[in-house]
C-alpha cells in the first residue's frame, strides 16, 4: 500500500508541476533543444546550439515572437540516440513547443520522433540524409539541411559540367548513413551526366591508413580527373594527405563534412590546394547580406568568432522557427507545420521551400561551393542543380 | 617486387605503432592486472599539448619533447588520482575510477578547448615520400617503424638489464612475493605508469602524424586497439603484448589488400571474427606470460 501511495503522490506533484510549466508556458515560447554537446556529435551540435543562442536573444532584444520571450533550452543528447529521445521526451514536459533535433539522422532522429509523437514540430539543425523526412518520422518534422540529393548532385555537376571533369575516383566511408548515400547520389548524378566512374573503393572510418586504397588506385594504372571523397571527420583530412603525398594530385570533391577550419588548417598550404567541397553556406557577406551581422553579433556574445558556418545552422533553424511562428500565429503543431510547408525562407544557409508531407518534406534549397586555396577556404558560388536524384 | 615491398612497410609501420600502444597497456595490466582505461586519453593530453604549442615557434622535437613529458606526468597523475587511493579495495572500483579519470580528461578538453578538431603542427619530413623499390612511401612510416624498433630494444634492454626493469618483472609474476624482498610496491606501480605515459606520448605523435588534427576522442580508437592486441598476445606477457599488435597489423593489412569491394564494408566483422578463432585456440592469448593471477 505504502508503494502506491507514494506514487499517487509523485503523480500528482508531476501533474502540479506539469500544470505549472503549462502555466508559464503562456507568456513565453519555449524552444527544446536536443543537441549534443559531448560525445561524437559534439563537433557538428555544439555551433548549432551557440548559434541557436545568439538567435534567441536577437528576437528577444527585438520584441520576441508574436509578443512572447522566447526560451531555449538544450538538455545534453550525449551522442547517443536514446539519451536524445529521452532528452526530447524531458523537454516536451518541460513545455517544450517547439524541438531542435541534432544535426544527423541516426542521433536526430530520435528527437523527431518524440517530437511528433507530441504532435510539435521538430527541425534538425544540418542532418542531410533523406531518411530525414516527413515519410519516416512524421508530418510535423523537418530538416534545415538539402539532402545529400542535392548535395551530390551540386557536387557530381560541378564536377562534370562546370568543369568537365570526365572521370572520377570515388572513396566511400562506411561509417554512417550520411557518408555512404553521399557517395550514392554523386555517382548516380555523375553518370547521368555522361561521366565515368573508373573505381569506386571503401574505406573505415578510424583506420588513419589509406596504403591499400592507393595500391588499388596505382594498379589500375590511369588517373582520375576528380576525386570525390566521402568521409568524416579527422579521416578526411588524413587521406587527402595519404593521396596527395603521392602524387595524386586531381581535384579532390566531398560534402559538408569538409566545412571544418582545423581540417583546412591540418593540410595547410602544402596540400590544401584543388580541394572543393558542397556545404551549408559560407560566413561571408558573397553568402547572405546579414552575415556580417550575424558574425558580429557572435562575437559579441560568445566572446569570439565562429570556427566553423555550421553556425548558421542553428541560427537558422531558430530563425526558421521564428518566421513559420509569426506567419501561422502560434506554435500549434499543425498550423506551425502547414506554415513551413507554405512559406519561402531566405536563410543564412540559402533559400529554403519546403515540398509537403506526401513529398517527404524535401528541403529544396541551394549549396554553397567552397574552394581551398593554400588551407583557406574561398568562396566559388551558390549552386542550385536543375535536378536531382531520387531519395 | 614493388607490391610486396609496400605491403611490408604497410604492416610494419602499422605494427610498429599498434605494438607500441599494447605495450603501454600491458605494462601496467602486468602489474596491477588493471586494464588503465584512461590509456587512451595519455594518447589526447600528448596531442593537445602539441596544439597548444602550435603557434610558440618552437622547434618541433623540443614540441615533441614536451608532449611527451606531458603524457608521462598525464600517467602518474593516473596512478595518483585514479588507482592509488581505491588500488588495495575491489577490481570495480578501479574500474570505474580509471573510467571517471579517462572521462575527466576527455571533457576537460571538451570544455576548456573545444569539441572540434584543432591542428597539430608537423615537421615537414612527416609528409615527405621516398621510393623504394619502385614503392612510393611516406617517410613517417619508416619513422614509425625506426621508432618501434629503437623503442622495443630500448624497453628490452631495460627489463633484463637494470634494477628498475627486474624489480618490475618480479612484481609482475609475484607482487607480494616481490614486496616481501624488499621492492618498493609504490615505485614500482608509478614508474609503471610513467612508461606507459611515455610509450602513449610517443605512440600518439606517431599516430596523430598521420591525422594532423587533435579532438577529445582520439583516443578510443588506440585503446581499442591496444586491448585487441593484448587479448591475441596474452594479457600478462609483454612480448605477447608486441606479437599481438604486429599480427593485428597483419590481419587488417591483408584483409584491406584482399577483400573485394563488397566484403571490404564488413572487414572489422573479418578482423573481430578472427581474433576469435585464435582465442578459440590459445584462450589465454599466443603468449602465457608467467604463471600468476593474483592482483594485488
Amino acid at each position: 500500500m505504502k508503494t502506491s501511495r507514494t506514487t499517487l503522490l509523485s503523480t500528482a506533484a508531476a501533474l502540479l508541476l506539469l500544470g505549472s510549466a503549462a502555466q508559464a508556458a503562456d507568456d513565453k515560447i519555449i524552444i527544446g533543444g536536443a543537441m549534443s554537446l559531448t560525445g561524437v556529435q559534439a563537433p557538428l551540435d555544439t555551433p548549432g546550439v551557440k548559434g541557436a543562442e545568439v538567435a534567441v536573444k536577437y528576437l528577444n532584444d527585438n520584441g520576441g515572437v508574436l509578443g512572447k520571450q522566447i526560451e531555449f533550452i538544450n538538455i545534453d543528447g550525449k551522442s547517443d540516440p536514446v539519451t536524445v529521445g529521452n532528452v526530447a521526451v524531458e523537454l516536451i514536459d518541460k513545455g517544450a513547443q517547439l524541438i531542435m533535433a541534432p544535426c544527423d539522422f541516426d542521433f536526430g532522429s530520435p528527437a523527431g520522433r518524440e517530437a511528433q509523437e507530441a504532435g510539435i514540430v521538430g527541425i534538425s539543425t544540418c542532418a542531410s540524409d533523406p531518411l530525414y523526412s516527413s515519410w519516416s518520422l512524421g508530418d510535423k518534422q523537418f530538416t534545415l539541411s538539402m539532402w545529400n540529393t542535392t548535395m551530390g548532385a551540386v557536387a557530381a555537376d560541378f564536377a562534370a559540367k562546370e568543369k568537365g571533369w570526365k572521370t572520377a575516383y570515388v572513396v566511400t566511408d562506411q561509417f554512417i548513413a550520411y557518408t555512404k548515400s553521399l557517395s550514392k547520389y554523386f555517382v548516380e548524378q555523375f553518370k547521368a551526366d555522361g561521366g565515368e566512374v573508373i573505381l569506386e573503393d571503401t574505406y573505415t572510418n578510424g583506420d588513419n591508413n589509406f596504403s591499400a586504397q592507393i595500391a588499388r588506385l596505382q594498379a589500375l594504372g590511369k588517373k582520375p580527373d576528380v576525386i570525390f571523397l566521402s568521409s568524416y571527420g579527422q579521416d578526411i583530412g588524413a587521406i587527402i594527405r595519404a593521396l596527395r603525398e603521392v602524387g595524386y594530385d586531381a581535384p579532390v570533391l566531398g560534402g559538408d563534412a569538409y566545412d571544418d577550419p582545423a581540417m583546412h588548417e591540418a593540410l595547410g598550404e602544402k596540400f590544401g590546394n584543388n580541394v572543393y567541397f558542397v556545404t551549408h553556406t559560407w560566413m561571408g557577406p558573397e553568402a547572405h547580406p546579414d552575415m556580417p551581422k550575424f558574425i558580429d553579433l557572435y562575437t559579441k556574445m560568445h566572446g569570439e568568432a565562429p570556427d566553423t558556418s555550421f553556425v548558421s545552422t542553428g541560427w537558422d533553424t531558430i530563425m526558421l522557427m521564428a518566421d513559420a511562428i509569426k506567419a501561422a500565429g502560434s506554435t500549434d503543431g499543425a498550423a506551425v507545420a502547414k506554415a513551413l510547408e507554405d512559406g519561402q525562407f531566405k536563410l543564412l544557409t540559402g533559400d529554403l521551400d519546403y515540398g509537403t508531407a506526401e513529398e517527404g518534406h524535401v528541403p529544396n534549397k541551394a549549396a554553397v561551393v567552397l574552394e581551398l586555396k593554400g588551407g583557406k577556404p574561398t568562396f566559388v558560388g551558390w549552386r542550385k542543380p536543375e535536378s536531382i536524384p531520387a531519395p | 617486387m614493388t607490391f610486396t615491398v609496400q605491403f611490408l612497410i604497410d604492416v610494419l609501420s602499422l605494427g610498429g605503432a599498434y605494438a607500441l600502444m599494447a605495450l603501454g597497456l600491458v605494462i601496467v595490466y602486468g602489474i596491477l592486472k588493471l586494464v588503465n582505461f584512461a590509456y587512451g586519453e595519455l594518447i589526447m593530453v600528448a596531442g593537445y599539448a602539441m596544439f597548444l604549442m602550435g603557434g610558440s615557434g618552437l622547434p618541433w622535437l623540443v614540441m615533441a619533447g614536451v608532449a611527451v613529458i606531458m603524457a608521462v606526468i598525464a600517467g602518474i597523475a593516473t596512478d595518483y588520482v585514479a588507482f592509488r587511493p581505491v588500488r588495495a579495495k575491489s577490481v570495480t572500483a578501479v574500474l570505474i575510477t580509471s573510467f571517471a579519470f579517462s572521462t575527466l580528461l576527455q571533457n576537460a578538453a571538451l570544455l576548456f578547448i573545444s569539441p572540434r578538431p584543432r591542428p597539430v603542427p608537423l615537421p615537414d619530413i612527416f609528409s615527405q615520400t621516398v621510393t623504394i623499390f619502385g614503392a612510393i612511401t611516406p617517410v613517417r612510416n619508416l619513422i614509425t617503424i625506426v621508432a618501434a624498433i629503437v623503442l622495443l630494444a630500448l624497453f628490452a634492454w631495460l627489463m633484463r638489464r637494470t634494477v628498475l626493469g627486474i624489480a618490475m618483472r618480479a612484481a609482475a609474476t609475484n607482487f607480494t612475493m616481490a614486496r616481501m624482498l624488499g621492492v618498493p610496491a609504490n615505485l614500482i606501480i608509478t614508474s609503471a605508469f610513467a612508461i606507459s605515459g611515455f610509450l602513449a606520448g610517443v605512440v600518439g605523435l606517431l599516430w596523430i602524424g598521420r591525422i594532423g588534427t587533435v579532438v577529445p576522442g582520439i583516443g578510443l580508437e588506440p585503446l581499442l586497439v591496444a586491448f585487441i592486441a593484448t587479448v591475441i598476445g596474452g594479457m600478462r606477457s609483454m612480448t605477447g603484448a608486441v606479437i599481438g599488435g604486429f599480427l593485428l597489423a597483419l590481419i587488417d593489412t591483408t584483409l584491406n589488400y584482399t577483400l573485394s569491394q563488397e566484403l571490404l564494408k564488413f572487414r572489422d566483422a573479418f578482423t573481430f571474427s578472427l581474433v576469435i578463432l585464435i582465442l578459440l585456440w590459445r584462450p589465454d592469448g599466443l603468449i602465457k606470460g608467467p604463471a600468476s593471477g593474483q592482483r594485488t
